[in-house]
């Protein structure tokens, strides 16, 4: 099952790494277009989500509407942005041992701010090599991302760096252990079946998140991102602790975690905001 | 695109921290350090002078139910391995049942049959699971009694009782740092 989800994690960033260079390449590649026939960026657009067209002959003449869109008007695009983990949502199909579901949204606030949250719920049973458990519960994340990545005209990809807060309720089953015994003289012990329940647990931490999301259609994003995680506080059960806390996944040295998620969300459009300095940004660009 | 390189950096930063995860998910170990269910220390006094510690001598000890003794010298080879000559002892406990039955074997190497003395004991007590981490699990501690914390009886063969007086020290067995059982022989 750890070779399973190895390969998923890796399949799913080959994908990411895919997508978000089919975005860069076309643009970069776009000086050299001129000469055929690529009229404008809208055309770009198009061209990453789906597959390319056959290449128009080469024989159609040289396009004069390349310069007389010479500075096309900037918009950018304010809206909320909904989605699901996909990578939570399909990890139930392979992992029998997991059903899980988080959903994503972010508001625009500024130019490069985002409102962020997370929420989801998870019902996950872990079998370590001394100790059975099912950890169920619920979470919420909320919090800001910093969009870091300099969108070439219309574009609207985000690489971003962003702060969350998280909280999560919780309840653990332990369902069996074993005793630890060093001096084995009369035998392995069998697993000792416990079924006890601890409720009521909490936690709460904060958690840094670097993450991509790139437009591969229309109001389509595909994304992905990693978030460390740091507690801060968790009630812990007597004689037994958080070994997982939904949101925050497994936690390591007691207080440290981390999470991946793999997203497609849909963007609803608000308003648009007119840019007033897209001008000189594009006139820097060409030189 | 100026921010291009940029993003080829993160990626490549995710790609290498999401392997390294995957890379470190078995790494829990537990400790040997770590306390974790702890034996049975019993410590022998000479009943002449009961301040004072005596060594067994090739002191054999097997648990009620087991043909092999306890490996008190685990890089000595053959029978030599079974034996105890020092003053102190320390013997594991049963952690599924709340009593374990021993038979202490004094001069278990020697030829004449009349110098061999054998001793049993009942220890029972109480036991409760405690957590300890996510890599060593649940340890055992132990309490002795609470009705007769030990019974001790000679061995079949009647040969009478080498161990003197038992008394114990402390019922409270959570660790292996003190002695919990007194033998004057």
């Amino acid at each position: 099952m750890k070779h399973t989800l190895k390969y998923i994690f890796s399949f799913c960033l080959v994908f990411s790494v895919f997508l978000a260079q089919a975005q860069d390449l076309s643009q970069k590649g776009e000086p050299a277009k001129q000469t055929t026939t690529v009229k404008n960026p809208s055309d770009d657009l198009r061209f990453m989500g789906a597959i390319p067209e056959t290449p128009k002959p080469a024989t159609k003449p040289l396009s004069t509407d390349k310069k007389s869109d010479s500075i096309p008007v900037k918009k950018d695009r304010y809206g909320v942005r909904v989605g699901v983990d996909l990578f939570k949502l399909t990890r139930g199909l392979y992992d029998h041992d997991y059903k899980g579901i988080e959903l994503v949204g972010d508001y625009r606030l500024s130019k490069k701010i985002y409102l962020a949250a997370e929420v989801g719920t998870e019902d996950k049973t872990t079998d370590d090599d001394l100790l059975n458990f099912t950890t169920k519960g619920s979470y919420l994340k909320m919090g800001f991302d910093y969009n870091a990545y300099q969108n070439w005209l219309d574009m609207e990809n985000i690489i971003s760096v962003g702060l969350r807060y998280g909280f999560s309720t919780f309840n653990q089953t332990l369902n069996h252990y074993d005793v630890y015994n060093t001096n084995p003289y009369f035998g392995e012990a069998p697993a000792v079946i416990s079924g006890e329940t601890f409720d009521g647990l909490t936690a709460h931490w904060v958690s840094v998140v670097t993450g991509v999301k790139a437009k591969v259609f229309n109001n389509v994003f595909v994304g992905f991102s990693l978030q460390l995680n740091g507690l801060i506080y968790n009630t812990k059960p007597t004689n037994f602790d958080n070994l997982y806390i939904p949101g925050f996944n497994r936690t390591y040295d007691g207080n440290f975690g981390v999470g991946f998620n793999y997203t497609v969300s849909y963007f609803i459009p608000i308003y648009k905001k007119r840019l007033s300095q897209v001008v000189k940004k594009f006139q820097s660009n060409e030189k | 695109m100026e921010f291009y390189p940029f993003m080829k950096k993160i990626i490549a930063f995710a790609f290498v921290f999401v392997l390294s995860l995957s890379s470190c998910e078995k790494d829990d170990i537990c400790d040997p350090n770590t306390a974790t269910t702890p034996r049975l220390v019993i410590t022998f006094y000479d009943i002449t002078k009961p301040s004072e510690v005596k060594n067994v001598n090739n002191l054999k000890v097997i648990g009620e139910g087991m043909t092999e003794g306890i490996v008190f010298n685990a890089t000595a080879t053959g029978e030599l391995k079974y034996l105890a000559n020092g003053s102190t002892i320390s013997i594991p406990l049963k952690t599924n049942e709340d009593t374990t039955t021993y038979s202490f074997i004094l001069n278990s190497t020697n030829l004449n049959p009349a110098l061999v003395n054998t001793d049993k004991i009942q220890f029972n007590y109480t036991r409760e699971n405690l957590f300890v981490s996510r890599a060593c699990g649940y340890k055992t501690v132990f309490k002795l009694g609470p009705t007769d914390p030990l019974i001790h009886t000679d061995a079949a063969s009647a040969d009478g009782l080498w161990m003197q007086y038992v008394l114990i020290e402390t019922d409270n067995i959570a660790n292996e740092n003190e002695t919990h059982v007194k033998v004057y022989f």
